[in-house]
């Protein structure tokens, strides 16, 4: 009853008409402070579509070019990555994981280190068997062969045709020792029109092609990361060294024919990856048909499908071997995102807390300007209540009118970045992909990350509006009168 | 009819150690429609005097009984309904909200009262009517001479039909013309309708005009002349 009371002295009349003009009487002020939040919105949620986007883009690229979704290991493999620690496979198994109903495919690995060398430069690499066409299910490695690469030479030649340009040629210096797994790519590189491919994609393919020949079951032959064969300065048609660790202490060793690059986009993978067919490796680890690893390639891949069908695979499974998720595999990586999450949060809260400040600002003089209006509408008869109330929507206002003009131009904006990626060239390309990472961001659909921005504003109106409230409810008539 | 009561009324302002008495001891009474002007050299004590009467201020000692509700004895929110419902304010300046009409700004009150729509803007006609401003209702503040705020906020004093109508100095920032019109529409008010006014003023031509003048000096009644 009460509420009700409250509610008709201070709702029914028009408060919130009143304070809507109120918010035109200092047009600029609004303007501004509206803007305020409007920019703070505006960046958080570019800010905040790009950070979430590109995890999603990692963890996704993570997942494709190596992970999957589950995969079955031998129960110690994962902690110890010996070839000791692999499991006999056998068709059986295959059928086993195919009888549920969400499991696709398998795709048979046999992954563990050795050492590379080449003439006195060694490192320790990832060596990958795997079954050259089943690996497509998942990481589409083919589409990941290096095609071009510009090569000194290849610049040379380009260098020494007039028919490219001054910039064309500059981006070749730039690009050069990089590598290129489709044309667009290149030719966005170089700074050549898309329009202009036909013109200059004939004389690329004589000057910079580089096409990987594929390797098969049963036929000895390696694709190298691009970054590894680069440190190790191996080019398709050279030959690899490989050492090591073999079945129960014998050792291992071999030399095998590169029949390509692969450009991969996890940065960790590209410059340590060592591919061949998994029956080689089989025979260069000397572990007859055992395998480190079977990919469980998955029809849904949302989080509680996963989860699910984990799950249910618990049981059916051969002992000594056990399931293991993405997220396991990846431990260290969502632990990075994670820290960088916290930090884009932070950025994101200082830019809230500047903005404030700003709003909190106007606030203070608005009040301080209006104080003598104040005194007269409480003179004659107005409770303070209710003038609390018309504050309270012209902040409220205030705040949607930053929030809404913020929405509206994001979430086009967010959703066409969703279709059309930011894809960078030339020099910023050249740098973010020698920090490994992809030049190209990626954006977060429009989601649940929207509704805290409004939640945000929400409290920064609520905070904003602790100072008027105050002021108007201690307010003495005599003395605002005389202001 | 008594409206109003002053007795014993002290008002002692204690800001840092100086001590000053700005009201000393009034006791006055007010019937319905007087047009009572209170003059007195500056720092006298009007505006003061006038606060309290209209329950803006609160005495440090002594009574004030409007319709024989003792204002002190009502709590703050009360109090605010209680001048929403019997005193009108005319004040020196900026008396309107600015980003209401002159027609919106003479509802406001009667807005507050809830009055009914119709009602409410028959009243609001007459009033303006009555102040000569039929012609600008749709005009904001802004857009009106002070003395034509002046008037709506006369207007919109009486829309509440208060038992007096306060005014500290309503003609100080006014030409001598917009003076005698505002004096002239109070005058006619408080002949026809028998509205109470209580005004403090330092012009002699408005001074000239009233009824009843109370001449105050140091806080303390000097003078209480009628003609
Ligand atoms: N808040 C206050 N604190 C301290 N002293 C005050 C305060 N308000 C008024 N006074 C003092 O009280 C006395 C009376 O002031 P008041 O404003 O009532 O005079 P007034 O007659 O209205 O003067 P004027 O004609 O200039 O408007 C003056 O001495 C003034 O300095
Ligand atoms: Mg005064």
């Amino acid at each position: 009853m009460r509420c009700l009371k409250y509610f008709e002295n201070n709702y029914t009349m028009k408060n919130y008409k009143l304070a809507w003009r109120n918010l035109w009487r200092n047009r600029r002020r609004t303007m501004i402070t509206s803007a305020s939040v409007f920019f703070a919105v505006f960046f958080a949620l570019i800010f905040r579509s790009i950070q979430t986007g590109s995890y999603g883009y990692m963890y996704t690229n993570a997942i494709e070019s190596y992970s999957g979704y589950l995969q079955l290991q031998q129960e110690d493999w994962w902690d110890e990555k010996t070839i000791d620690n692999t499991f006999s496979y056998s068709e059986t198994i295959e059928q086993l994981l195919l009888k549920d109903e969400n499991v696709e495919a398998t795709i048979p690995r046999v992954e563990s280190f050795a050492l590379a060398s080449n003439g006195s430069t060694t490192k320790g690499v990832m060596l990958m068997g795997i079954d050259p066409d089943k690996e497509n299910l998942l990481s589409d490695l083919n589409q990941k062969r290096v095609k071009y690469r510009i090569t000194p030479e290849a610049l040379e030649k380009i260098q020494g045709n007039d028919l490219f340009s001054e910039k064309s040629k500059e981006a070749a210096a730039l690009f050069v020792g990089s590598s290129f797994t489709n044309e667009e790519r290149l030719l966005l590189d170089l700074d050549i029109d898309i329009e202009e491919a036909d013109a200059f994609l004939p004389l690329l393919k004589k000057y910079a092609h580089y096409d990987a020949e594929v390797i098969k079951l049963g036929e000895p032959g390696v694709w190298l990361g691009d970054k590894l064969a680069q440190f190790l300065e191996l080019e398709k048609g050279d030959t690899i060294v490989l050492l090591g660790q073999g079945y129960h202490g014998a050792s291992a060793a071999g030399k095998y024919k590169i029949m390509g690059l692969v450009k991969l986009p996890a940065p960790e993978m590209n410059s340590r990856v060592v591919y061949m067919p998994y029956d080689i490796a089989q025979e260069f680890y000397n572990c007859g048909n055992n395998l480190s690893s079977l990919v469980i390639h998955l029809n849904e891949t949302d989080d509680k499908s996963v989860r699910k069908t984990k799950e249910r695979l618990r049981e059916p499974i051969p002992q000594h071997s056990r399931v293991v998720d993405w997220k396991e595999m990846n431990e260290i990586m969502i632990q990075q995102m994670e820290a960088d999450n916290q930090s884009g949060i932070l950025m994101i809260a200082i830019l809230y807390m500047v903005i404030a400040f700003g709003v909190f600002g106007t606030v203070l003089m608005m009040t301080a300007e209006r104080r003598r209006e104040f005194g007269v509408l409480v003179a004659i008869g107005m409770q303070k209540k209710k003038l609390a109330s018309i504050i309270t929507y012209e902040m409220i206002y205030i705040g949607l009118l930053g929030i809404a003009l913020g929405c509206l131009i994001t979430i086009p904006l967010i959703t066409y970045g969703t279709h059309h990626p930011i894809i960078f060239k030339g020099e910023m390309a050249y740098m973010m992909e020698d920090y490994g990472f992809e030049p190209k961001l990626v954006f977060m659909p429009v989601s649940y990350y929207f509704l805290w921005q409004a939640f945000i504003v929400g409290l920064m109106v609520f905070f904003s509006l602790i100072h008027p409230v105050r002021k108007i409810l201690k307010l003495k008539v005599v003395t605002a009168l005389r202001a | 009819m008594k409206v109003l009561e002053l007795k014993n009324v002290h008002k002692i302002y204690n800001s840092s150690d100086i001590k000053v008495h700005a009201v000393n001891g009034i006791t006055l009474d007010f019937e319905q429609g007087e047009f009572a002007a209170i003059v007195g050299p500056s720092g006298s004590g009007k505006t003061t005097l006038l606060n309290m009467i209209g329950g803006l201020d609160i005495p440090t000692e002594g009574e004030i009984l409007v319709d024989n509700t003792d204002l002190s004895k009502l709590k703050s929110s009360r109090l605010i309904d209680f001048r929403m419902n019997n005193i009108g304010f005319v004040f020196q300046s900026y008396n309107l909200i600015p980003v209401l009409t002159a027609k919106e700004n003479v509802e406001f009150i009667m807005n507050l009262q809830k009055w009914p729509k119709k009602k409410r803007e028959k009243r609001t006609l007459e009033l303006l009517k009555a102040v000569g401003l039929s012609d600008r209702i749709n005009s904001r503040p802004s857009k009106l001479s002070g003395g034509q705020q002046q008037r709506v906020a006369v207007a919109r004093a009486l829309a509440s039909k208060p038992k007096f109508i306060l005014a500290d100095e309503p003609t100080a920032n006014l030409d001598s013309k917009s003076t005698e019109t505002l004096i002239e529409i109070m005058e006619v008010l408080n002949k026809e309708e028998n509205i109470t006014f209580i005004f403090s003023t330092h012009d002699a031509r408005v001074v000239k005009r009233a009824k009843r003048v109370i001449t105050i000096e140091d806080g303390k009644v000097l003078t209480d002349l009628r003609n």
